[in-house]
């Protein structure tokens, strides 16, 4: 799943637009986003606050087993590297 | 009748604009989704700083030695184009790495918050649900863990 500051109808746009069919959430106000202290305040096309890039990989009991800061916003965590990931945890 | 000393060319200047080019066309590669991308990120930043020397360099030829390099103006100008294009994929490095470091955020062997916002059809849905659901569910490929992925948004 996956979670911006952008509204539900935009999420709602860049999933038909891409395919997406897995949970996308909105925190408009970055409340969870602050909470996960990954706000990056005025990181916005227009210097509004969003979340910067994270991936963490959570298992059924709500722990952290695997996770991924990029420290360059053009590299991103690959599907296959997180896909790696989650299958390591059987 | 120009002599053949007077007739080198300006090579540095080349070098160096190839690489300028070079330097911001790694940005591109940023859109194409490729293992290996922190090398392009690292290149681009090598490249640009390379590019700089030699484009110094042949600014010197040109200016400094007149008369054994030729095409003085040439120079002048795909330098000044090349620092321009340097100068952007310096700000495209630089930028795409202001970001906060993120150091209070949950690590490995540490418990997520648990929180509950709006999906894209407006309902309320928790981290706690989908947990649950992936504790449960053994259909799906792989089973019992959710991946959260914070993004910066769609634009």
């Amino acid at each position: 799943m996956a979670i911006s500051v952008d509204p539900p109808q935009v999420s709602r746009d860049l999933c038909r637009k891409a395919g997406y069919t897995f949970t996308v959430l909105s925190d408009p106000n970055a409340e969870v986003i602050r909470r996960y202290h990954l706000l990056h305040a005025g990181g916005g096309p227009d210097g509004h606050d969003i979340a910067r890039p994270a991936e963490f990989l959570v298992d059924s009991s709500g722990m952290v087993r695997w996770v991924n800061f990029t420290e360059d916003v053009r590299v991103r965590a690959r599907a296959a590297e997180m896909l790696a990931a989650a299958k390591g945890l059987r | 009748m120009p002599d053949a000393s007077n007739n080198r060319e300006n090579w540095a200047v080349w070098v160096g604009s190839l690489l300028a080019l070079v330097a911001v066309m790694c940005n591109v590669v940023f859109f194409v989704n490729l293992p290996g991308l922190w090398a392009i990120a690292w290149l681009s930043m090598l490249l640009s700083v390379v590019a700089l020397i030699f484009l110094g360099l042949g600014l010197k030829h040109a200016f400094g030695r007149p008369v054994v390099y030729r095409r003085k103006i040439l120079s002048s100008v795909l330098s000044l184009v090349s620092l321009l294009l340097v100068g952007v994929a310096i700000f495209a490095s630089f930028s795409a790495r202001a970001m906060p470091t993120s150091a209070g955020a949950p690590q490995i062997g540490q418990r997520v918050p648990d929180f509950t916002l709006a999906d894209t059809n407006d309902q309320p849905v928790s981290l706690a649900q989908l947990l649950a659901q992936a504790g449960k569910d053994s259909k799906v490929t792989p089973a019992k863990s959710v991946l959260l992925i914070f993004y910066r948004g769609y634009w």
